[in-house]
């Protein structure tokens, strides 16, 4: 409180020297106005950036997805390919048992491209056999009041039910249609549509809407194909057990390389050593991440750095100079009864208006900055990076400022809190 | 009555390159309270810096001072400070009224450096010792507006802002024409009659000649000590 009382005068008279000073004050502030600007700027679009390719690599079923496919065995074991099963509904028992690390298992069977009749209308898309695992692995869901997913009791009686993608429903049933309960026919089977994939477009959760032209572009595979039973896939469509693949989830992104070890070691075990699979990961993908994002961070901070060092310089030299004009003026001050602790909080507190000031002056100016680089992005890209202000960002931004210049006052009002007071009396 | 303040065998010594000059050589004097004192000499003669160390801007090489019953030849900065801005006022030859602030602001600016300064206090006591130097009707006028007749009284009002046991006149009327020039000094001559010690610093005989006592100094040492 009491510091208070002291600080108050001091950052009026800050405020006063201001006023008085315009242009030279806007000078000194400039270095501040621009690093200020650029930090949050530049932290605001790597975000909305580094945000977007998260949920690529999302979209690519996550950093923490391990795919395992057939395939074939490999030159000196090609003699025993009598002996391979290829991957089949005991494999995910197995991985289930011997691999903790895995959180879901999600067995794949494509049956291919099919013909998806209604009443004469007709489409051509992907059919896959899946359990219910399919969603955590997929990071899919069945929003509320477009059916529901298939169960694991769908597996076990081999139901004709079908999980159909969003883009699939208008081809097949038109605008406005409900289709759950509907029945739709494949190879002559019946098979009644009991759910509605997520639509990822249009759900404005993956995908941010301002980014309409990517509508109908990358993302549209995402949203057509159809689902049903892995079971019933494997009976009534392929007619043996094997599946197409395995997709896992794991649960803890750095542990990808144990899980994917733990994996392979499984699979060859219950496949008698036989080499009948491969495992990918989005490791590769994930290392591109990771070191994209080291970039950006590496450039932004040097940025930033060099802008904000020049502004503490800015501002450093400002009060330095203003100090040289004031030397009387802290003559008399010290004359009728300042103390050196005085003058030092009187001139610390002089930078410290000039940083907040120009701090804020920059986040108005980042906000320009951040409206123009989402202007150009979204010419520039179809997925283009949109960034949003964060109030957290320019809260850190103010505050660097406002580090900067309380660094940069503390040698200039050293100085003015050292002067003799009959020397400064005599300047002239 | 014991004086306002005594000092015995005080000396003040510069180094300057080679050569230690001794600005004060061993000086005895006693200041009562009321007085109106002028210290007389020409540049050089050790005036100033007597009044630099009296005032607190500067501490003796050797010797005591003893203020108010208190030995204060060896005090430090932040003591000093405070007997700056509680007991002691200045006034300057060139004013030295800073041009940012309102006449009002720079009576008050003593009062900002005292323990528990209070805004509106400060400004209430600025009030009064603007009208007890006549210039309750430039409240808010800057220096640059003022005479220069005005603005000593500006800055007499800022010595005596604090009710100070003493206050140093330094040349005074140095920058002034002949009506202000006796209008300061009766101004300041008035100022005993509230108990407050006067000190004249000036090199002119004339305005020496309107203290009650008059110190003349040379060579950094008492030359004559008389009383009218």
């Amino acid at each position: 409180m009491k510091l208070f009382d002291r600080i108050r005068p001091a950052i009026l008279n800050g405020l006063r020297e201001l006023q008085a000073n315009k242009i030279r004050s806007l000078l000194s502030m400039s270095g501040i106005i621009l690093g200020v600007a650029s930090l949050v700027a530049m932290v605001t679009v790597v975000q909305g950036m580094v945000g977007n390719f998260r949920q690529f690599v999302d979209a690519m079923g996550g950093i923490e997805k391990i795919t395992v496919t057939r395939e074939q065995l490999p030159k000196e074991q090609e003699h025993l390919a009598e002996l391979s099963e290829g991957i089949t509904m005991r494999d995910v028992e197995r991985i289930r048992k011997t691999v903790s690390l895995v959180d879901n298992i999600s067995p794949e069977a494509r049956v291919g491209s099919e013909r998806l009749i209604v009443e004469g209308r007709e489409t051509s898309t992907y059919v896959t056999g899946v359990t219910a695992d399919y969603l955590p692995v997929a990071k899919r869901w069945v929003d509320p009041g477009f059916g529901r997913f298939i169960s694991d009791l769908d597996v076990l009686n081999m139901n004709d039910v079908i999980v159909l993608g969003s883009a699939v429903v208008p081809e097949l049933f038109g605008a406005n249609v409900d289709p759950v309960g509907k029945v739709i026919k494949i190879r002559g089977r019946r098979f009644t549509v009991i759910g509605i994939l997520n639509n990822i477009e249009g759900s404005g959760m993956q995908i941010r809407s301002a980014n309409s032209r990517s509508s109908g572009g990358s993302w549209r595979w995402r949203n057509s194909g159809a689902l049903i039973p892995v079971s019933t896939a494997q009976a009534k469509f392929i007619g043996n057990d094997r599946l197409s693949g395995l997709g896992l989830r794991i649960g803890d992104a750095e542990l990808l390389r144990d899980a994917v070890e733990q994996t392979e070691r499984t699979i060859l075990a219950g496949h008698k050593g036989l080499r009948d699979f491969a495992i990918t990961t989005n490791e590769q993908v994930l290392e591109d991440f990771r070191k994209t994002e080291a970039a950006f961070k590496l450039s932004l901070g040097g940025v930033a750095g060099i802008s904000l060092f020049v502004g503490g310089i800015g501002i450093m030299n400002v009060m330095l100079a203003s100090i040289n004009e004031r030397i009387r003026e802290i003559g008399v001050r010290k004359a009728v009864g300042a103390r050196g602790s005085d003058l030092f909080l009187q001139f610390l507190s002089e930078a410290a208006v000039i940083s907040v000031i120009g701090g804020l002056i920059g986040l108005v100016v980042s906000m320009g900055i951040v409206a123009l680089m989402n202007y150009i992005l979204m010419q520039a890209l179809p997925t283009g990076a949109v960034a949003t202000l964060d109030w957290l960002i320019m809260v850190q931004g103010l505050a660097f400022s406002v580090v900067v210049g309380l660094v940069a006052g503390v040698y200039p009002a050293l100085r003015a809190a050292s002067l003799d007071p009959i020397e400064a009396l005599r300047h002239e | 009555m014991s004086a306002l303040i005594a000092i015995r065998g005080l000396r003040k010594a510069y180094v300057m390159g080679d050569e230690t000059v001794h600005a004060l050589a061993g000086v005895d004097l006693d200041f009562q309270q009321g007085e109106f004192v002028a210290i007389l000499g020409p540049s050089g003669s050790g005036k100033s810096t007597l009044m630099h160390i009296l005032g607190f801007m500067d501490t003796p090489t050797e010797g005591s001072i003893v203020f108010d019953g208190q030995e204060v030849a060896k005090i430090e900065p932040d003591l000093r400070a405070w007997y700056r801005s509680n007991r002691v006022g200045f006034v300057f030859q060139s004013f030295n009224l800073l041009p940012r602030l309102t006449v009002l602001e720079n009576v008050a600016l003593p009062m900002l450096y005292r323990e528990n300064s209070d805004p509106v206090a400060n400004e209430a006591a600025a009030t009064i010792a603007l009208e007890r130097v006549g210039m309750s009707h430039r409240l808010d006028h800057r220096p640059n507006q003022l005479s220069g007749g005005e603005r000593q009284r500006v800055a007499i009002a800022r010595a005596i802002v604090g009710s100070p046991s003493i206050i140093f006149a330094d040349e005074p009327t140095g920058n002034l024409d002949v009506k202000n020039i006796d209008r300061i000094l009766d101004l300041l001559g008035s100022l005993i009659k509230e108990g407050i010690t006067v000190v004249l610093v000036t090199h002119d005989l004339a305005v020496a000649e309107k203290a009650h006592r008059v110190i003349s100094m040379r060579a950094g040492l008492v030359q004559e000590d008389r009383t009218r």
